[in-house]
């Protein structure tokens, strides 16, 4: 291992090249202009000390390693000064450290020539993609096609003998190029077109026809080439697609269910693949009946008959009454009866058992009916003096606990129950459970029970109900809930807690053994444990103040929020009418609900098959409005803008306005005036026409929606693309090209009202990203940092107080506090400023001064004040402020600002983490997080990498030990201070 | 613009290509600085000019009449709002007045490259002077006994703190600040040195241009120069052949184009030079006349060298080759060295010649513009890298700012604000 990096050198344009010999015999690297890296490779695969060769080409477009070479050989497709493009050879001499001349040199090619790819022997040679033609050659054997002119960024090798090569386009459209050859003579090129795809960035040929197409501009897909075309005409079939939200270029945070929970609308996509895309965090329920029933003290499905594969009957309990639910002919929920189920005692347990039989559990008996003539076949009664207190049943078993610490096991018979051990416990039973989870569905061979008193939970074997396993649980806590499920083939104790925490063990099903205890906390109340199965996986649901989901994904137990607010019981009511569902008690209420797909965020797609640059939503209204471009495929470079109005529910498109050709929307918000009570949308423009190079002309509209249309009560011309739009105290803040207007909401005589420019500021270069707090105005420059400028009412004008002299080229801004300012710049890193309004000279106080530093490895377009999570009032993470940015590559992200106290101690425990947890392939940590761009690289300060603190929850209970004991803190302190870390996502 | 911005936005265009492209065509629009004004403390020519490497914050010019002064170009010591021009006064000037000023004409300037505590001075007067910035008093000086010319401070250095000094004698010195002694003395040319310069590659490296026509590439930790240019050769883009390389003979080595940097190359250098006494490789020129200017690029592997003979030549430092690149003519004369500047993405070379600075890209040759502003010969430029803007020194005294295009709006308030505007300027006519 070693680091490549030169100290010197210019970086190239056209982006890092890294290339392995077919031969592998060398890497090649292409990382700064006029030098091409090698690293030899020598017989046994260790990589040689690397050294540069002089690559006197500047404008390098690509460089590839041809096959079949005695030495190892490039071929290097460049531009020269008087931008033609050439193929050039070399033959890479690792003895002498440099290049001797190639086979074969091919001059001026296709002026869009892109990408070159190496044709593997028999052939040899290498095809050279461009725009209009493509070209292969090999030193002897000259081949063109022309093409459709499409730029192509992507390719995929179908065949080992490089025969057959798929190509995708910026438009998504794939094509299949084929070198028709005789033995090892190249005969020619053949192009097929395939059909349309998400436009491709990476094309892997996997095998039989299917093909995985990843994109950085829609959603990746896994297709599958057909031979047959289909009726329109295309090859192509998707069988998978993987979602993908990036490029992020602009999102808001709303609550549109108006829970107290945020959720993100992101611009997503680009081109053709433009999407938004709603984004909330946990699973949602998506209500479909609900009745008000207060009271509710547990809840269970039933089937009419074990054959049936839906669930007929609803069992809701009450403090002291049962009453039945089931689907009428209507569709409705109505109240039924089942004959032998007592109804005026609370249940405790029902089931549908073997035999086409039920079992009801109450305080003072077991009860067993008949499924079809729901009579009562049997019944065990609880002996005198002592209640039943909890129930548990698989279908041939049920297990009770009464009074007195008595632990009974029955064994369900055809119309009998056999009552087959007893045994008396030396503490009451708190909860118990027979869930099976060994290989036979209807039985299983281990009991788990909780206990009072000593809080332990106890592994009994079935059915002689020998102890096997006692594992103290700590504490003064007793257990709630206790369950035994089976997530990817593993089985699992879950346990949970009076206080909202839960454990979870590993179990041996042979020896009931547990393993592996793990501790998290899921809320305050405590926690019912519940089965269901959706899409064909088991998950639990944990019913709290703080509803959660556990299920597993890769082997590892995920917990994910529900969003309700808060749910006290739950059962999976699955019937002909409600597939899928769930049935949820909550306080005073039973609904019925179908449950998202088991993930942790939850990602809803809007398609629009246009680019949406631009997002605001009015709460007024209830709408979004977007400024979104329309591409026209078959005209180059010819597109259409426009303002959309959308429903905030439906995501319907409502009303639309067609902005001017050339007119692009820059930037939306919805804002009110001064003396006006409308809600307005106000959108600014530019004109982008191709030969200028900055637009001089843009507009500010103003809109009011009226009706579901956006009418336009106002209109500005302005002197340049209106970068920004800013509320201001009543007012318009407006970024245009260098400058920053002020704009006042005045009344003309007639009655309709106008923007009148009130006063501005200029000096920047190009005021792309602007917030504002107060009277203060945070400006972030194209290359000049962050700048803090003031509005200063009495004089009616704007003020710079103070900026960053470093030369940061930006890429967003937000303002944290009064005093603190975070921007994100172009080499993908984060920084926060302070404002010194305290400092003792004036020339301290006109700096900013930059606090924090950080490498995020992201680019970042937006941020927003908001937060993914809902936030409980009474916790203390709900006083953390946080912050949300969206990236290029789709990433979301949370950046929390922290109290002093809380950062220290994280600090400590990343700093020991870092020692424990190695980054991938070595690479240190602290060197990745440095705040790095072309002038300096800094070690990252005052900024947390939450990912790594998290992922102490996931180590080995040693190695947690091992943190535990260099930072003098007990493990059980540092899970519950990280786990507060990630209820802030 | 918008446009770029947008393709930034979706990951289409890669943020350090968007910068480049954008600095690019920020650079071509360069112009007189309408915003930004230089009050120049100077009483004389403006002879060399500095901008720091760590902040890029201060700009350091010394002058003909002997003296140096310090400007702050970014926060401006007063800003004109009838004219929107911010003005830069000097921090702090020096001259002949302070102890151990110097006396004559302050030929070159440096600032100390690890930070702005300390500025190096060369002179007329014979000396070279260290000053410490806060106090601006002379801490060390270098008596050179002849006119010194250009001097120059590695700024990649880390283990060595030596300046090199061009003189009007053919030695070139170095001056240790560490011992206040003079470490090498590097013989070779056979004139005076108008113009040293540090690589931008190796802290070892120091090139070398005089009178004598001739460029020499030294490596101090070697004895005698290593390699010298040749304005004949120009074999660019053709590789040796490499098997004969190694066996070849010694009496063929003459051949010095396709020679690269190793190590063994100055000592072999050596040996021949003894034998042949002022040998072909010895008398070798990169201009005809004087080696006025030199300018490596930021990478280190290109050189831009300016000559008496009005002509830039661009060299392909490895391989010592001219790479034949036809720049326009220039007008180079005088009795002392120029100071160009390079843009950092190495696509602009900015020449003084005569009362303009002419622009030209560095691969094609291509003259881009001539900017006209001073009304004396220009004497030196220095490139703001993260600003992108330009400052020469002239004489007439003056130092100008060119800065890309700023685009001109008059909106409707702005009415108020160009009316004062005129009257300010009647006022001052009036004067």
């Amino acid at each position: 291992m070693g680091d490549v990096s030169d100290r010197i050198g210019r970086p190239t344009d056209n982006g890092q090249i890294g290339i392995i010999d077919p031969d592998c015999r060398l890497i090649g690297l292409h990382l700064y202009d006029g030098l091409f890296k090698v690293i030899p490779i020598d017989s046994k695969g260790q990589l040689k000390e690397a050294f540069n060769i002089r690559l006197e080409e500047l404008q390098v477009l690509d460089i590839k390693f041809l096959y079949g070479c005695s030495k190892p050989t490039i071929a290097v497709l460049f531009q020269d000064n008087r931008d033609a493009r050439h193929v050039k050879t070399y033959e890479v001499l690792l003895k002498e450290k440099d290049f001797a001349d190639g086979p074969w040199v091919q001059n001026n090619l296709d002026n869009g020539a892109g990408l070159l790819i190496p044709v593997p022997l028999p052939l040899g040679g290498v095809i050279i993609i461009g725009e209009q033609t493509i070209v292969y050659y090999n030193g002897f054997v000259f081949k063109a096609i022309s093409i459709q002119p499409a730029i192509t960024r992507a390719y995929g090798r179908v065949d080992a003998d490089g025969s057959r090569y798929l190509l995708s386009d910026l438009t998504g459209m794939l094509h299949l190029l084929v070198i028709t050859h005789e033995k090892d003579r190249v005969t020619g090129l053949k192009v097929e077109r395939l059909g349309e795809t998400s436009a491709a960035s990476t094309i892997s040929y996997l095998d039989n026809a299917v093909v995985y197409v990843g994109s950085s501009y829609g959603d990746s897909q896994l297709i599958k080439l057909n031979l047959q075309p289909d009726s329109k005409g295309s090859y192509v079939e998707v069988l998978e697609s993987f979602v993908n939200l990036g490029p992020i270029v602009d999102f808001c945070v709303v609550d549109l269910e108006r829970q107290g929970q945020g959720q993100v609308v992101t611009c997503s996509g680009a081109f053709k693949d433009g999407t938004l895309r709603i984004v909330r965090n946990g699973i949602g329920i998506n209500e479909q009946a609900s009745a008000e029933l207060p009271g509710i003290k547990g809840m269970w499905s039933l089937r009419a008959s074990s054959k049936d594969v839906y669930d007929t009957f609803l069992v809701v309990t009450f403090i002291s009454e049962t009453r039945i639910l089931a689907i009428n002919a209507e569709d409705e929920l109505e109240e039924t009866e089942i004959e032998g189920f007592d109804s005026d005692a609370q249940t405790l347990f029902c089931q549908n058992v073997l035999h086409d039989q039920l079992i009801q559990v109450t305080a003072s008996s077991l009860r067993l009916v008949d499924a079809i003539s729901r009579r009562q076949l049997n019944e065990w009664r609880a002996p005198p003096g002592l209640s039943i207190n909890v129930a548990a049943a698989s279908s041939s078993q049920v297990l009770l606990a009464t009074g007195g610490g008595h632990l009974v096991y029955i064994e369900i018979g055809q119309r009998e129950l056999i009552e087959v051990k007893h045994v008396k416990l030396e503490y009451e039973i708190s909860c118990l459970d027979i869930n099976p989870v060994g290989e036979d569905p209807d039985r299983s061979y281990l009991a788990v029970v909780g206990m009072w008193t000593d809080i332990t939970a106890r592994i009994f074997s079935l059915p002689n109900l020998e102890l096997l396993t006692k594992h103290s649980l700590g504490g003064e806590i007793i257990p709630r809930s206790v369950l035994f499920c089976t997530f990817e083939g593993i089985p699992y104790l879950l346990c949970a807690l009076g206080d909202g925490h839960l454990f979870n063990f590993i179990l041996d099903v042979n020896t009931g053994q547990l393993s592996d205890r793990k501790k998290v906390s899921l809320g305050t109340q405590p926690i019912t444990l519940r089965t269901f199965r959706s899409k064909n996986a088991t998950h639990v649901f944990a019913a709290s103040d703080r509803p959660t989901v556990i299920y597993s994904s890769n082997r590892k137990l995920l917990y994910s929020n529900v969003n309700l607010k808060e749910v006290n019981y739950m059962c999976p009511f699955n019937s002909a009418s409600f597939p899928d569902s769930l049935a949820i008690g909550k306080e005073g209420e039973l609904t019925i609900g179908t449950i998202d797909d088991i993930q942790k965020l939850h990602i809803r797609t809007v398609p629009l098959n246009e680019h949406a640059r631009r997002i605001a939503h009015q709460e007024a209204t209830r709408t979004f409005a977007i400024c979104s471009a329309k591409y026209i495929p078959t005209v180059e470079d010819m597109e259409t803008h426009f303002v959309r109005l959308l429903d905030d529910q439906t995501f319907e498109n409502i009303a639309s306005f067609q902005l001017d050709a050339y007119e692009n929307g820059c930037s939306i918000i919805s804002c009110s005036f001064t003396d006006d009570n409308n809600v307005y949308y106000c959108v600014g423009t530019g004109y982008a026409i191709p030969e200028e190079s900055e637009p001089n002309k843009g507009r500010i509209l103003v809109f009011l929606v009226e009706d579901g249309k956006l009418q336009l009560v106002a209109e500005k011309e302005t002197k340049g693309a209106v970068y920004n739009l800013n509320a201001f105290n009543g007012k318009l803040l407006a970024a245009i090209n260098h400058k920053i207007h002020l704009y006042k909401w005045t009344l003309r005589d007639d009655g309709t009202r106008e923007l009148q420019s009130e006063c501005g500021h200029h000096g920047h270069i190009l005021a792309l990203f602007v917030q504002s707090r107060g009277d203060f105005i945070v400006m972030g420059d194209l290359m000049k940092s962050i700048s803090l400028l003031i509005y200063k009412p009495e004089e009616g004008a704007i003020e710079e107080c103070a900026r960053d002299y470093n030369a940061n080229w930006m890429s967003a801004v937000e303002i944290l506090d009064d005093d603190i300012y975070l921007g994100a710049e172009n080499s993908f890193n984060l920084f926060t400023v302070r404002k010194n309004s305290d400092a003792a000279t004036d020339e301290e106080r006109s700096k900013l001064e930059v606090v924090g530093e950080y490498h995020l490895g992201e680019f970042v377009n937006r941020f927003r004040h908001g937060s993914l999570v809902m936030r409980l009032p009474d916790s203390e993470t709900s006083q953390i402020p946080t912050v949300i940015f969206g990236t290029v590559n789709g990433v979301i992200g949370v950046i929390a600002s922290l109290p002093q106290e809380q950062y220290m101690f994280l600090h400590k425990l990343q700093q020991n983490l870092v020692k424990v947890i190695k980054g991938v392939g070595g690479l240190s940590h602290e060197q990745w997080r440095s705040f790095s761009n072309e002038r300096k690289t800094v070690d990252a300060k005052n900024f947390l990498d939450g990912d790594l603190i998290e992922s102490f929850l996931d180590l080995s209970r040693s190695r947690m030990e091992e943190i535990s004991t260099a930072m003098s803190v007990p493990v059980e302190e540092l899970c519950k201070r990280v786990e507060e870390l990630t209820r802030l996502h | 613009m918008w446009q770029m911005v947008g393709r930034r936005e979706t990951g289409r265009l890669p943020p350090h290509k968007f910068r480049a492209l954008l600095q690019k065509t920020r650079l071509y629009s360069i112009e007189l600085a309408g915003h930004k004004e230089i009050a120049s403390a100077h009483k004389s020519g403006v002879n060399s000019l500095q901008i720091d490497a760590t902040e890029a914050r201060y700009l350091l010019s010394g002058a003909a009449d002997g003296s140096v002064a310090v400007y702050d170009i970014e926060q401006a010591t007063a800003y004109d709002h009838s004219t929107r021009t911010s003005k830069h006064e000097a921090l702090f000037m020096v001259d002949k007045r302070v102890l151990n000023g110097h006396l004559y004409s302050v030929s070159c300037v440096h600032w100390y490259p690890i930070d702005t505590g300390i500025f190096v001075t060369g002179s007329f007067d014979n000396f070279v002077n260290v000053w410490d910035t806060n106090t601006t008093q002379v801490e060390l000086q270098f008596n050179m006994s002849k006119k010194v010319y250009s001097l120059s401070m590695s700024t990649l250095a880390t283990t060595h703190m030596l300046i090199a000094t061009g003189t009007d004698d053919t030695r070139i010195r170095l001056c240790d600040i560490a011992s206040g002694a003079f470490t090498h003395t590097l013989s070779g040319h056979r004139d005076s040195v108008w113009v040293v310069q540090w690589s931008t590659r190796s802290e070892w490296v120091l090139v070398s241009g005089g009178c004598d026509g001739a460029i020499r590439f030294w490596d101090i930790r070697r004895a005698g120069c290593y390699q010298i240019l040749d304005q004949q050769c120009s074999q660019i883009g053709r590789r040796p052949p490499v098997l004969k390389k190694s066996s070849r003979t010694h009496g063929r080595e003459d051949n010095l184009c396709t020679k690269y940097l190793n190590a063994s190359s100055p000592i072999r250098q050596r040996g021949q030079k003894r034998s042949f006494g002022i040998s072909a490789v010895d008398s070798r020129t990169a201009h005809y006349g004087s080696v006025a200017g030199l300018q490596m690029t930021a990478d280190g592997l290109h050189m831009i060298s300016a000559g008496t003979d009005s002509r830039l030549r661009l060299w392909d430092v490895e391989s010592g080759c001219n790479t034949l690149v036809n720049y326009p003519s220039t007008y180079i004369r005088g009795n002392k060295g120029i100071q160009m500047a390079v843009t950092p993405d190495s696509s602009l070379v900015f020449t003084p010649s005569l009362n303009a600075i002419l622009v030209y890209d560095v691969w094609s040759g291509h003259s881009y513009s001539s900017l006209r502003g001073h009304y004396d010969q220009v004497n030196c430029c220095a490139f703001h890298p993260q600003g992108q803007e330009l400052y020469t020194g002239s004489n007439d005294r003056k130092i100008l700012v060119w800065a890309p295009r700023r685009p001109i709006d008059i909106d409707n308030f702005d009415y108020e604000d160009a009316e004062q505007a005129i009257k300010a300027d009647e006022d001052a006519w009036s004067d």
